[in-house]
């Protein structure tokens, strides 16, 4: 078996985390791969990653354009399916949503794309609350640390479950911990996820109170970081202790995971925890989806892209979907989508009148910066099957339908530089619904709304069902028993959930995975115009068995 | 006795972050068969991975002679001789031969399985470890915390890693009379 193992050149990388883990491919069969950890000096791959190589070779795989009849589907080719997409267009605009996770080489090619077609724009997407999380680190000034960083940090604070977005993360500060008992790590998790169990400190933040959580912290730490509305010490004193903890630190490492659902204020989190890592000589480790977010941000900005906030408010555009799952990422009901691409099928192929392939990620070469600090050339796992286009391809096929000459990309450090951003307006949350109220979390076993990974085979076997974490007196009042199915309910939709009473869990809240994209339609995205935001907010939910 | 016979899958309790990244290796590189079990102590879920034992109460109760100890000392299954009836899974005294999966049992699960009924058993992944001296079986080489490690108990001494039970491989309290 060791001799049908393949080393691949040092760039291969799993990116669907800021972790970028090294990875080796093994061929199972004639064509089928699985990945495993590197022979030598693997320092991990989560479920996500090691589902990658089944993936690549799946045998739902999409492997021709398809145009949705009310015959059936039809196979065309992939010209053909182009031509076909701009004429449905008709004289509407063309609004291209392109997956953020994609090399920054694919991202500046359909940037060139769409601004040499007049009719045509494009919007890079990534998960809102990254995104939003993500402008406020870089108005902060904090610099940005790799997870090979973190191990020179003497204190942590963890914002959500950031163990489940990179578990990678854990090894540096587990060894900091090994190497100095007395280390702080400050976690602020209204959801109570694993990262909550390491902490020395746990900040008892109620639901959506991330940033006055962290306000207080950083108070309490002697950082300025005014908040309206922040708590006193009185108030919080589990913030104040925290800070008090964390006080004394020369490099202190903020870890936040922006999580589906949990607040609006994910720009002032962002804001704050990098003030607050800056001032304590450290820096901010952002655990997006996908690793390279920072980097799809910068490029889609600085090539003048359409912010996300305003292309969903734009419904006469025709949209095209391009990597991702965008119904499913906003927990959105199917509604008109012209074309979508994808590998695998999810709910925005399901609702498109045109389902095009396309390759993943990691079929994809080019540059990557991992967590906002490492800038990487990722070579491809496996080159993507044959006739199966990357996403800036089939923005080039568009184009020349619609009479387009090639245009010349953007270049230059695109992803390097930082934003110029301004802070984001003191604001705090509003009140957190009635109980008991649904907050998400992240998961290792899932990317982004599991829209890709929940094809996996391992995901299937082990998780059926979405697990509902519910503390243990909230599951004795409403009679719900460990392990049992339970259906959680809002705004008249519902999904089955399997019932894991928690003991570290506060009562009133209950907590699904983000990576189902069924589950996030209890708390749907909304178009905030007014605030320049998408967002969903936490909700009450009914849970009966 | 070959340096793979003295060393062992070791859990550092307070590393590990319930990612589920080592069964998920596992299952991956087992044809849909993952050797590594969980069990929830408390807060904590816990990965439960075989210790090799050298006193093997599996390979006693096996009714088909599937559970044999190969060259190296590793206890493996035969994967044709399997019948997947679960006796060597109620009889390890340490609980870490998984009989169920995602509530339904193991042996009947895979899609990939070359029978019906088969039990998980974990090999230290004797494929990937035999000729090279640094590799570690893959739930070691996945675990991003580091909370697993593959050493002999004289290494996990040196990193003052206590082994629960004063034991690792149960070489005298299971040993045949």
């Amino acid at each position: 078996m060791v001799g049908s193992q393949q080393m691949l050149k040092a760039g291969a990388r799993c990116t669907l985390c800021p972790a970028g883990c090294g990875v080796l491919r093994v061929r199972v069969g004639p064509d089928s791969w699985r990945i495993d950890p590197p022979l030598e000096g693997a320092a991990g791959l989560c479920p996500r990653g090691a589902a990658l190589g089944e993936l690549l070779t799946h045998r739902d795989r999409i492997l021709w354009p398809v145009c949705v009849e009310a015959a059936g589907r039809r196979q065309i080719d992939l010209s053909a399916a182009a031509a076909a997409i701009v004429q449905a267009a008709g004289e509407r605009d063309l609004l291209v949503f392109l997956d953020g996770n994609v090399p920054c080489e694919q991202i500046a090619q359909a940037a060139a794309w769409c601004q040499a077609w007049p009719k045509a724009r494009l919007c890079v997407v990534i998960e809102p609350a990254d995104e939003q999380l993500l402008l406020g680190a870089e108005a902060s000034g904090a610099d940005y640390l790799a997870d090979d960083a973190l191990g020179d940090c003497d204190g942590f604070v963890l914002i959500g479950d950031v163990f489940a977005a990179n578990p990678c993360c854990a090894r540096g500060i587990f060894q900091r911990r090994a190497e100095d008992s007395r280390t702080p790590i400050v976690a602020i998790d209204p959801a109570a996820g694993t990262a909550a169990k390491f902490a020395t400190h746990a900040v008892q933040a109620g639901v959506g109170q991330e940033a006055l959580a962290l306000a207080a912290v950083a108070a309490a730490a002697g950082v300025e970081a005014r908040l309206p509305g922040a708590p006193s010490p009185a108030e919080m004193p589990s913030a104040t202790a925290a800070g008090k903890a964390i006080a004394r630190c020369g490099r202190l490492g903020v870890i936040v995971a922006a999580e589906y659902g949990r607040s609006t204020a994910w720009r002032q989190v962002g804001y704050l925890a990098g003030r607050l890592a800056a001032a304590l000589g450290g820096g901010l480790a952002c655990q997006t989806v996908g690793a390279n977010a920072l980097a799809a941000l910068r490029c889609g900005r600085k090539l003048g892209t359409v912010p996300l906030v305003e292309a969903l408010a734009d419904r006469a555009a025709a949209w095209v979907v391009i990597g991702g799952d965008l119904l499913g990422m906003l927990g959105w009901m199917p509604q008109g989508i012209l074309a979508a691409a994808a590998a695998l099928s999810n709910r925005t192929t399901e609702a498109a009148e045109f389902v095009l392939p396309l390759a993943l990620t990691a079929e994809m070469g080019g540059t990557v910066l991992l967590g906002g600090a490492r800038e990487a050339d990722v070579e491809p796992i496996l080159p993507p099957p044959a006739g199966v286009p990357t996403g800036a391809e089939i923005v080039a096929q568009l184009a020349r339908a619609a009479g387009i000459r090639p245009p010349q990309a953007a270049s230059g450090p695109l992803a390097t530089e930082r934003l110029s951003v301004e802070p984001p307006a003191e604001s705090g949350n509003g009140q957190a619904p009635a109980a008991p109220v649904l907050l998400f979390a992240r998961q290792a076993a899932q990317a982004g709304c599991g829209a890709l990974t929940a094809h996996g085979s391992w995901q299937q076997a082990t998780q059926p069902l979405p697990e509902l974490r519910i503390s243990a007196a909230d599951a004795a009042e409403l009679a719900i028993r460990h392990l049992a199915t339970v259906h959680v309910s809002a705004a008249g939709l519902s999904v089955d959930a399997k019932a894991q009473v928690c003991q570290l869990l506060p009562d009133g809240v209950v907590v699904l995975p983000e990576g189902t994209a069924a589950a996030r339609r209890l708390a749907m995205c909304q178009v905030d115009e007014a605030a320049g935001q998408v967002v969903a907010r936490p909700v009450t939910v009914e849970i009966t068995p | 006795m070959s340096e793979v016979m003295e060393k062992r899958v070791l859990v550092d309790l307070d590393r590990c972050i319930e990612c589920r990244s080592c069964a998920a290796a596992c299952f991956h590189s087992h044809a849909g068969f993952p050797a590594v079990s969980f069990a929830r102590a408390g807060w904590a879920l816990l990965p439960m991975i075989c210790r090799q034992c050298k006193a093997a109460a599996c390979v006693d109760a096996c009714p088909a002679e599937a559970m044999t100890r190969d060259a190296n000392g590793v206890v493996r299954r035969g994967l044709f001789r399997c019948i997947g009836c679960g006796s060597c899974a109620r009889a390890c005294p340490f609980g870490v031969i998984p009989n169920e999966l995602g509530g339904t049992p193991a042996g009947c699960r895979s899609p990939q399985g070359l029978t019906g009924h088969q039990v998980a058993k974990c090999d230290l992944c004797e494929d990937r470890t035999a000729g090279v001296p640094d590799a570690v079986p893959r739930c070691v080489a996945a675990c991003p915390s580091g909370a697993l490690q593959f050493a002999d108990e004289h290494e996990a001494e040196k990193q003052h890693l206590q082994v629960v039970g004063g034991r690792s491989t149960a070489d005298h309290l299971f040993k045949r009379r």
